[in-house]
């Protein structure tokens, strides 16, 4: 019978459960699903690390690569994040280049990069103007059960912090770099932003990290970044119905608590492989 | 070089930071134990690790590992086939993509499909479409996505038996379960389920060498793929099969044993009371 | 593919003729049908040849080129296929209709020549990881009834020895930089070693047995085919099972043991054939294409 409401009338589904301030999956409105994180399981790559946000699967790997700085920019290195929705990850994407969200999401991840100053360019710069580092972070999504943005930064940020690159001098007499992969170090982050995503129900309804249902169903959404200060670094709210400052406030002040518990996740994440090895 | 516009570029050009490495790569020993540890000359494949219906949005889905190859499989369908102009709609279509991850090689791979991403997704095609009823799905279609998250060689093989326990798993109806094994062989001596850096070192000038895929079907005892490349001679190629194939029965019971723990996780068994 | 449809009488007939080792057409199981080739069809490229099999017509044309060598491995040259499968050869090709087929062709082309021995890359370096000689070749099919992968091969083989690559003379100036100088005589040039390129066999199952150069009709009966590519010596370069059937053990070393006879014995009446033609120099009378 549940089955059949669900699959009926989806929104009043939800309506019924929101009713008594929980959700389908049985969690109540301000919780957010259970996270775990595996840091450093793919050797190939410089960095990586996998999250799971529920059922939200989304994997990052960082691959470093020299190049010449840009003219305007002689001084510092790049940071190249894209988001990648593959086919592999839910019915609904097909097969060929970025759709439209995977566009948006690399968009996201590229502002909340520049905006969260997480790594300062400049420690990517090797030799001013000649050489410098390219962080190509690939975020790949594994499985898309909503709440994308949210994985997608934690692996990111996670993936930085396992990220160790080799260290490199350039000769002076033949001027070509010299990589010795015995000495890697890492890199220096300098601030830990960590997404929190809401959704809006019925115009007034606040969500904590909806499922690919719930903001298929939802009237808004909005991701707000929070770095370990309670500094804002990103506020993205794309379109949907309007939302008083009051519930703004309130999705911040979540959003500063869910940074604190994902920092103390990757650390003790980090802290375990250390341990382990 | 078609210009990506659709995602976020990074300078024209970079290079890998191994081109200058300081030190010359290691080359491996063609006689004597495998960096691993691995037996040459014998059926010593890779201990495995199997998961199936990982992924919540797809219809069935596998993960396996063996050493440091991982990839992951998930397969979609059957849906309305979206060609509608096949001449034979009797039979169901299977639709195979196999892509590998930018990360997952030692050199950085673009996110551009390459050509030999797409020889994969046909051999893989090739490979498990003997395995499948597909007679029972008229107008429709099965999609079979792989993704390559870390590549230590064997690729194909590993994704073959991936796909087919991703097809087990979404409940297609399937003759039987397809299982790859691939070995190289180097002048006398062989390696099964050759590493990255095995499968690629090309030691000197020596003739017999290649490198040998086979999918297998192990109770029906049919061969439904089967690629090799390099130079061979034909008894080679016939020890060489006959030894992927014992390759694939020792890999058998691990694939079984995960299947079943899977039905018997969605479907527990009534208790005895 | 091309593809015909054959109904299930026509299918029993073809069936039980080539359990009793006699086709449609009067052949054996392991008979070539007609075959014809000329070399030099094309002036303008550095090698080319026609070959027809039956109806299978394909033009291949080599263009050697200057380019930079693989970092990998700097002092060799390399080869590059490509297939076009144009719309003349059948209505199917039309638009982007022939681009699986032309890609699956040359990828399997790609694995055929990734060994050391067919083809000799070292002389085909100029200067160690500057320049080196790079040769297109490309494939045109112009009919398709059956049989592509050998019929190709063969062509491959003849154009190859057709090719010929222009002498280069570097001559290096005082500050030590090259220049590169290409022979003004015609007659001036190099030649490759063919002796160890690979033929591709194709051998379709049908029924218990199998068959060499299958017809459209006959492809339509059999389950899967095995491509087999062999040396003059009987090296196998490449083998790929192709089609949507599954092969037994026992009958893959029968046809690989069956492909590595037929791919050896083609070798020697290839390269006599292709030696004739040439000895016959400026006094050949040129076929062409209607011919």
């Amino acid at each position: 019978m549940a089955a059949g409401f669900k699959t009926a009338e989806p929104l009043e589904y939800h309506r019924s459960f929101l009713k008594e301030n929980c959700r389908p999956d049985g969690r109540v409105l301000s919780e957010f699903r259970t996270t775990t994180l595996n840091i450093g399981s793919i050797s190939t790559a410089d960095g990586s690390a996998l999250v799971k946000v529920g059922s939200t699967t989304v994997i990052c790997g960082i691959k470093a690569e020299l190049a010449n700085p840009a003219v305007e920019t002689p001084g510092k290195g790049y940071i190249v994040p894209n988001v990648d929705l593959p086919p592999l990850c839910s019915s609904r994407f097909r097969p060929g280049p970025p759709g439209e969200q995977a566009q948006a999401a690399s968009q996201f991840i590229a502002d909340v990069i520049e905006s969260s100053e997480v790594i300062d360019t400049e420690d990517l710069c090797i030799e001013r103007g000649k050489l410098c580092w390219v962080l190509y972070c690939d975020i790949i999504c594994l499985d898309y059960d909503g709440n994308i943005l949210d994985a997608c930064v934690i692996a990111l940020l996670a993936a930085l912090k396992n990220t160790k690159l080799p260290e490199v001098t350039v000769n002076t007499e033949t001027s070509t770099p010299e990589v010795n992969v015995e000495k890697r170090s890492l890199l220096h982050i300098h601030k830990h932003p960590v997404a929190a995503s809401f959704c809006v129900f019925d115009d007034s309804i606040l969500i904590v990290d909806p499922t690919d249902e719930e903001e298929k169903l939802s009237t808004a959404q909005l991701t707000v970044v929070t770095d370990e200060e309670g500094q804002l670094c990103s506020v993205h709210k794309p379109g949907g119905t309007s939302l008083s400052g009051e519930k703004l406030q309130e999705c911040i002040s979540r959003a500063t608590a869910r940074q604190r518990e994902i920092q103390k996740l990757i650390d003790k994440v980090i802290k375990s492989i250390k341990t382990a090895k | 070089m078609p210009t990506d516009t659709k995602r976020l570029r990074g300078p024209d050009v970079s290079k890998s930071p191994s081109l200058y490495f300081s030190k010359p790569p290691a080359t491996v020993a063609s006689h004597g134990p495998r960096a691993d540890g691995r037996q040459r000359d014998q059926v010593d494949i890779r201990p495995i690790f199997v998961r199936c219906g990982l992924v919540s949005q797809a219809k069935g889905s596998a993960y396996i590992e063996a050493g440091n190859t991982k990839l992951m499989c998930c397969a979609y369908g059957p849906r309305e086939t979206e060609r509608k102009d096949e001449t034979d709609m009797k039979c169901g279509r299977l639709i195979t993509d196999m892509r590998f991850a930018p990360f997952s090689c030692p050199e950085r791979t673009s996110w551009i499909q390459g050509t030999q991403d797409r020889d994969l997704s046909l051999m893989l095609q090739e490979s498990l479409q003997p395995a499948i009823c597909l007679h029972k799905y008229p107008r429709s279609q099965i999609e079979v996505n792989v993704m390559v998250l870390e590549n230590n060689g064997s690729v194909l093989a590993h994704a073959i038996t991936c796909a087919s326990l991703a097809l087990a798993d979404a409940g297609i109806e399937m003759y039987d379960l397809v299982l790859g094994c691939s070995m190289r062989q180097d002048g006398a001596s062989y390696v099964v389920d050759p590493s990255y850096i095995e499968e690629s070192s090309c030691s000197s000038d020596r003739e017999n060498q290649g490198c040998l895929t086979v999918a297998f079907l192990p109770s029906l005892n049919q061969i439904s793929g089967l690629q090799s490349d390099g130079e061979m001679t034909e008894a080679t190629l016939t020890t060489g099969v006959r030894t992927c194939i014992e390759g694939c029965y020792k890999l058998y019971p691990v694939i079984q044993q995960a299947l079943a723990s899977t039905v018997r996780k969605a479907a527990p068994p009534p208790s005895e009371s | 593919m091309a593809t015909v449809q054959v109904c299930e009488a026509e299918k029993v007939y073809i069936l039980h003729g080539i359990r009793d080792d006699l086709r449609v057409d009067g052949r054996g199981c392991e008979d070539y049908r007609h075959m014809e080739i000329e070399t030099d069809v094309v002036s303008n490229t550095d090698g080319s040849a026609k070959v027809t099999l039956g109806h299978t017509a394909v033009l291949v044309g080599i263009k050697a080129e200057i380019g930079k060598p693989r970092p990998m491995v700097p002092d060799e040259g390399y080869l590059e296929f490509f297939v076009d499968c144009s719309a003349n050869a059948t209505p199917e090709f039309e638009g982007r209709g022939g681009e699986e087929l032309g890609m699956e062709l040359s990828t399997t082309l790609y694995k055929v020549f990734n060994n050391k021995h067919s083809v000799d890359l070292k002389s085909l370096c100029i200067t160690a990881a500057e320049h080196c000689w790079v040769l297109y070749v490309d494939v045109l099919l112009l009919q398709c009834d059956g049989n592509l992968y050998d019929a190709i091969s063969i062509a491959i083989k003849a154009a190859l020895f057709n090719t010929k690559i222009p002498r280069v003379h570097i001559s290096v100036d005082e500050e030590g930089g090259k220049e590169i100088e290409l022979s003004d005589d015609p007659y001036d040039c190099m030649r490759l070693d063919v002796t160890n390129v690979p033929c591709i066999v194709t051998l379709c199952k049908v029924g218990h047995r199998h068959v060499v150069d299958a017809t459209l009709q006959e492809k339509a009966c059999s389950v899967a085919s095995l491509i087999i590519s062999v040396t003059q010596k009987g090296t196998i370069t490449c083998v790929r099972k192709v089609g949507g059937g599954s092969l037994d053990p026992e009958s893959i070393f029968e046809m690989t043991e069956a492909g590595k006879r037929v791919g050896k014995a083609l070798h020697a009446p290839l390269i006599k054939l292709l030696q004739q033609e040439e000895s016959l120099g400026k006094k050949r009378q040129k076929v062409g294409f209607l011919g």
